[in-house]
């Protein structure tokens, strides 16, 4: 019995993992301007101009941000839009640690 | 009215223009041709498969060692096998975007009329990632992760890291002023 239990629960986890949405997160590096980075943001998640600002400030003071949620392939399209810009992105489920 | 003292300024619809001196031209010349090179270093010539270097499958799974390509072409996953995976499959689309901005930049600054770069929005935004890469580049030359802006700042007379350091300030000034007549647009 307890081995059946345990292989639900391991099941369980797998399906909870794998309806877990993926993030994409912006790091804080000290080349790209500021205006260089809500700029981006703007164009290429269609953020208004106050949420872009909100963003990458807190990227310049926490060190990063979730800019973007949604499945792995999208979130690998957003990473690689990003790297297209020169801003440093990595991608991640949302329950990993950061 | 001095452009040259502008930067980039917005001229009309979809129409950007700034006036370099022959040297600034020269600089800016010089260093997307660097970057060009730099990035061609990562061709791959272990990719013997044509049909796979069509569809952007390289061979590169692992991150470059230069430290100014692994800036360029960074790692997308934190989990290394994630990371190599994806580099397979989206670095040689990524640095062909990358030669293409810098190529752009290059043949805007040798097509100048009197000093003058005219671009539209897509030639204004490949000037943005190409000169950001050469920022980008710079910035991994500076230390620019330990030293501070006052550490470059007083760098001494004599530092060969001066000059660039002020080529670094330029450009970052340069990109700005083409933010600022971007942002006109959409306002």
């Amino acid at each position: 019995m307890v081995e059946i239990k345990d292989k639900i629960e391991e099941e369980l986890q797998v399906i909870f993992r794998s309806d877990a949405p993926w993030i994409t997160i912006l790091w804080d590096d000290p080349v790209n301007l500021m205006t260089y980075v809500t700029y981006v943001l703007i164009q290429l998640f269609g953020f208004q101009k106050e949420k872009a600002h909100e963003l990458m400030m807190q990227v310049h003071t926490e060190g990063k941000a979730v800019v973007s949620t949604g499945s792995r392939e999208e979130m690998e399209h957003d990473v690689a839009r990003l790297h297209e810009y020169g801003l440093w992105a990595t991608l991640q489920r949302s329950d990993q640690v950061l | 009215m001095k452009e040259n003292e502008h930067g980039f300024f917005r001229h009309g619809d979809n129409s950007y223009l700034a006036k370099f001196t022959e040297a600034e031209r020269e600089v800016l010349t010089n260093l997307v041709e660097q970057i060009i090179e730099l990035l061609a270093e990562r061709v791959d010539h272990l990719n013997d498969d044509p049909l796979a270097a069509m569809v952007g499958i390289t061979m590169h799974d692992t991150p470059p060692d230069d430290e100014v390509l692994l800036r360029l072409l960074p790692n997308a996953y934190a989990d290394q096998v994630d990371a190599s995976e994806f580099r397979r499959y989206t670095e040689s689309t990524l640095r062909q975007k990358k030669q293409a901005n810098s190529m752009a930049m290059r043949m805007h600054l040798k097509s100048a009329v009197d000093g003058i770069v005219e671009v539209d929005h897509d030639g204004a935004h490949a000037w943005l990632g190409a000169v950001n890469d050469v920022r980008l580049a710079l910035g991994v030359r500076l230390k620019v992760e330990e030293n501070t802006q006052q550490d470059l700042e007083l760098l001494a007379p004599d530092d060969p890291m001066r000059g660039v350091y002020a080529v670094y300030s330029w450009l970052g000034w340069l990109q700005g002023s083409l933010i600022s007549a971007l942002m006109d647009d959409s306002e």
